[in-house]
């Protein structure tokens, strides 16, 4: 499995108006541009603090949440993928081929159709084939017969129209399980001839009814087009265009929420499996062992008999080390111990033989005792059927234990990734080499120097400009990513404290710049000469400082100047390890501007 | 000895607890869920729910016995001299009243002193635990679970007590706000001489900030003794397989040990010694007789037959002391 650049994005709700009138702007961005690699039989560990998306990203991957962009590549031959990456590289010329090959392999591959030319060319001679065909294909079937009108009254003409209309988009839109293109033409073409055999069946209705022999129908019908030409019109016209259009609009809302991807996963389901979280939380109360065990089997169809389905809940009870499953089929999850309630979702997880599981914190409602044997029968269960994880913790040192690759995840983006000994033992990450410094060892003479860091993560709507680690990073430096607001800030509190002399407002203009005003004769090259001290003073106590470039008078003003920054991306550092920081990789050409006074 | 009356029985809670804190110690008091720990914090505060009762035992505080004192000399212990930061943070505190004012409540009740007093000591306890004074009027849900923590230290720290007891302060905390708050414990003890008692089932962040700690099994001391000797080279079996059940994320990359079997039933304990049914080390003596919370070095307890008698039984292999 290979993912590439995920992102899960939450629209943030601004009130109805504001919604309304221009797109809202705001994204909650749990999961931000995530890509690793998962090889067979492995197991990755997902680290990070709550809220960092690290179970956003399993539920991605499984579609249990939808990806705003980026792929899920499950099983893609090395050679496709290589060449989806040759063709990534050529731009928008190779695009069509790209969308073939994430159509074909990427889980989060949506169908997203716009309406073409062709497409409304297509509905527009649909409908006027539907009218024309509503208005003649009638009479000629009604030209047969002759009778008092049974299908007279504007309203009755207009409202079987509507009954039939939509009744027929609604059952073609809803009846196939996997959605398919229907045409809009075709449906028409349905309702019209359901029209007109109804209305065929009701004048014969009406003329056995009657006992009046079939005669002048023609005349009937057009007496009926002359009294009320509008309610025919609208009643013959109606039913075609709500059949095509319901169709066309459930169809295409399927297309986009499942497509190609919807169709493909529904058999992928059963490869791929999410244990989750709280064995108390996660398993229905009212249903027993076996009820919840077998749900899979039954959802997807996958046993045909009852013994089967039997059998083969107790081998996935068995493999979980529930034995004998006899004495555990038909207890409810009250009468199981917690390390029981896991392991009956892990049989739910494994009867279906999955290849995949995500473990969404598996152990972290168990107490320690039995923790341990959970842990060993994912590690037995992926030593007997080959199993890959993604193992998904908040607890580092669970992570060293078990993981082959480890990846620390910061708000949405991996900040590390690598062997669990690369990253445990040699951490790069400013903010990793901080998290395992915090966690505590049994041993208490291991105590390490701990690198605490100040406040608490912050909000994934806002995330910060740049490196999104470096407002909390003990280490920031020039170009991380410090914006004129979060200078000003330092700079207010400076002006607050009494130390910069003669200067009367401090605010931000633009991302890059903050204007200094001065109190009312003070020159400028005071201010430029306190700022600058200050600024030289506090670099080690405020980082913030650091981002500053330039401070320079203008125009009775002083700016003062901050550092370009960019976002560190996620680079190779070798032997598979791949950290996103300044510090670590490669610098790319900066402006060699040093911090403080001009 | 404290035990709860329920439908099904008594529950015996916890048995044979004993300890002793020092003044300025922190003691830590370890076990898996169920195990009695918070039973033990409770009754020390006298605050054991109405079908449980302390049936035999003394609690002492500075020559004064707590287990028979009336309300009244209750209410000028509690809080003044011992209080309590209670399990979870998140559910601990009034969500419909600000927090400055739940930190004052006790102020006023303890201390006899008015609003707005109170109100400016609040504002001191929270810059004490690291809340900007601006934050007094907001309410908890406007506080992240560090800073609800925070709220509760501060809460339990309103009238000067000498003792704490935090019961699984940092549990459900992530860990770079777990280390905060530990530091701002020790911080506290430190700087306002406080005598601790720190509850938890992470024996991991026991070792970072406790002295000395006491092993619980099933309502029993298994062991106890300074944190460093207990963890280094447990001596019970039970404290063994826990400190071996716990990853070290600066030691080898072993898989961590589990013990076999379940926690048993407190209403109808194991004869003998609580733990023999999942003791690798049973023998027949194990099973008839409940060993005492023996010391079995200077300053260590344990409640096995394995040490003090060692010379009755036959020699046997003890399990390797972690490295």
């Amino acid at each position: 499995m290979r993912v590439r650049d995920l992102r899960v994005w939450y629209p943030v709700r601004r009130g109805f108006l504001r919604d309304f009138f221009g797109r809202s702007s705001a994204w909650l961005r749990a999961v931000d541009g995530v890509s690793f690699d998962l090889r067979r039989g492995e197991i990755l560990c997902l680290v990070g603090e709550s809220g960092c998306g690290k179970t956003t990203t399993g539920k991605a991957l499984l579609r249990l949440v939808d990806a705003n962009a980026g792929d899920v590549f499950f099983e893609m031959p090395d050679a496709e993928y290589g060449r989806d990456e040759t063709l990534r590289t050529d731009g928008e010329a190779a695009s069509n081929e790209v969308d073939e090959l994430r159509r074909k392999f990427s889980l989060s591959w949506k169908e997203s159709r716009k309406w073409t030319l062709r497409d409304f060319l297509g509905l527009i001679v649909a409908l006027v084939t539907a009218s024309f065909l509503a208005i003649t294909v009638p009479a000629l079937f009604v030209g047969f017969f002759s009778v008092e009108t049974a299908m007279s009254g504007s309203w009755n003409i207009l409202g079987f129209g509507l009954a039939v209309g939509f009744l027929l988009g609604f059952v073609a839109s809803t009846q196939p399980a996997r959605p398919r293109k229907r045409v809009a033409a075709l449906l028409a073409f349905l309702a019209i001839v359901e029209l007109a055999f109804a209305q065929v069946f009701a004048f014969a209705v009406s003329a056995q009814f009657h006992g009046v022999l079939p005669l002048d129908v023609a005349q009937i019908y057009g007496t009926l087009w002359s009294t009320d030409p509008f309610a025919m019109l609208l009643g013959y016209t109606f039913a075609p265009i709500l059949a095509a259009g319901v169709a066309n609009v459930v169809i295409g809302m399927r297309l986009q929420a499942e497509g190609r991807a919807g169709i493909v996963m529904r058999q992928l389901r059963r490869r791929l499996h999410l244990i989750f979280q709280d064995p108390y939380e996660s398993l229905n109360p009212k249903q027993s062992v076996y009820e919840i065990v077998s749900e899979p089997l039954l959802v997807n169809r996958l046993a045909t008999s009852p013994e089967e389905t039997m059998a083969r809940v107790g081998r996935a009870l068995k493999d979980a080390g529930l034995y004998p499953p006899e004495e555990f089929l038909f207890r409810f999850p009250h009468e199981l111990s917690g390390g029981q309630r896991q392991r009956v979702s892990i049989a739910a997880a494994l009867v279906l033989e999955p290849d995949f599981i995500v473990a969404d914190e598996p152990v972290s409602m168990l107490d320690v005792s039995i923790r341990t044997e959970i842990l060993q029968l994912l590690l037995d269960l992926r030593r007997s059927r080959g199993l890959t994880y993604l193992f998904i913790t908040h607890d580092l040192s669970l992570a060293w234990v078990i993981a082959d690759r480890i990846a620390v995840m910061y708000l949405g983006k991996i900040v590390e990734v690598g062997t669990a000994e690369q990253v445990i033992a040699s951490p790069q990450h400013p903010y990793t080499k901080a998290l395992i410094s915090v966690v505590p060892s049994p041993d208490p003479r291991k105590k390490a120097q701990r690198i605490i860091l100040k406040g608490e993560r912050p909000d994934p709507a806002d995330i910060p400009t740049g490196c999104r680690f470096h407002p909390r990073c003990p280490v920031a430096f020039e170009r991380c990513g410090w914006n004129a607001d979060e200078v000003a800030e330092e700079l207010q509190s400076l002006q607050a404290e009494g130390r910069l002399p003669g200067i009367s407002s401090i605010r931000a203009v633009d991302p890059r710049t903050i204007r200094v005003e001065m109190a009312p004769g003070s020159p400028p090259d005071q201010a430029v000469a306190a700022l600058g001290a200050a600024v030289v003073a506090e670099k080690d106590s405020r980082l913030a400082f650091r981002g500053i470039s330039v401070i320079r008078p203008s125009d009775g003003f002083v700016d003062v100047v901050l550092h370009e920054w960019e976002e560190p991306e996620l680079l190779d550092i070798g032997a598979g390890n791949a950290v996103a920081c300044h510090l670590v990789t490669p610098a790319k050409t900066f402006e060699a501007v040093t911090a403080g006074a001009d | 000895m404290i035990h709860f009356t329920t439908e099904k029985g008594t529950v015996r809670a916890v048995e044979g607890a004993s300890f002793d804190l020092e003044h300025g110690e922190a003691l830590g008091l370890a076990g898996e869920s169920g195990c009695g720990k918070t039973t033990t914090a409770l009754a020390l505060m006298r605050l054991l729910p109405g079908n449980g009762r302390i049936v035999s035992g003394s609690i002492r505080y500075n020559g004064r016995e707590l287990t028979d004192a009336s309300d009244a000399t209750l209410r000028r212990i509690r809080w003044k001299e011992i209080s309590i930061i209670f399990q979870g943070a998140m559910n601990s505190l009034n969500p419909v009243q600000r927090v400055g004012k739940q930190i004052a409540e006790p102020i006023v009740i303890h201390e006899g002193v008015d609003g707005d007093d109170a109100r400016r000591r609040a504002e001191e306890l929270l810059d004490l635990v690291g809340i900007p004074r601006s934050r007094i009027d907001n309410y908890p849900h406007e506080f992240s679970g560090g800073m609800r923590q925070r709220a509760m230290i501060a809460m339990a720290l309103a009238c000067n007590p000498k003792i704490v007891i935090a019961d699984e302060p940092v549990t459900a905390l992530d860990v770079m706000i777990q280390a905060q708050i530990l530091e701002l414990l020790e911080r506290l003890e430190r700087e306002l001489d406080l005598s601790m008692i720190l509850i938890s089932h992470d024996l991991s962040v026991l070792a970072e900030t406790t002295e000395k700690v006491t092993i619980m099994y099933a309502g029993k001391f298994v062991e106890s003794g300074r944190t460093v000797d207990v963890l280094t080279d447990p001596k019970h079996p039970y404290a063994q397989g826990l400190v071996a059940a716990f990853p070290d994320i600066r030691g080898t990359r072993v898989m961590p040990e589990s013990i076999p079997g379940a926690v048993p039933s407190l209403i109808e304990p194991p004869s003998g010694c609580v733990f023999h049914p999942r003791c690798k080390f049973a023998f027949d003596r194990c099973e008839r007789q409940e060993p005492a919370l023996d010391e079995v070095a200077p300053g260590r307890r344990a409640a096995c037959f394995l040490y003090p008698t060692v010379t009755e039984v036959p020699p046997r292999t003890l399990l390797t002391p972690k490295p």
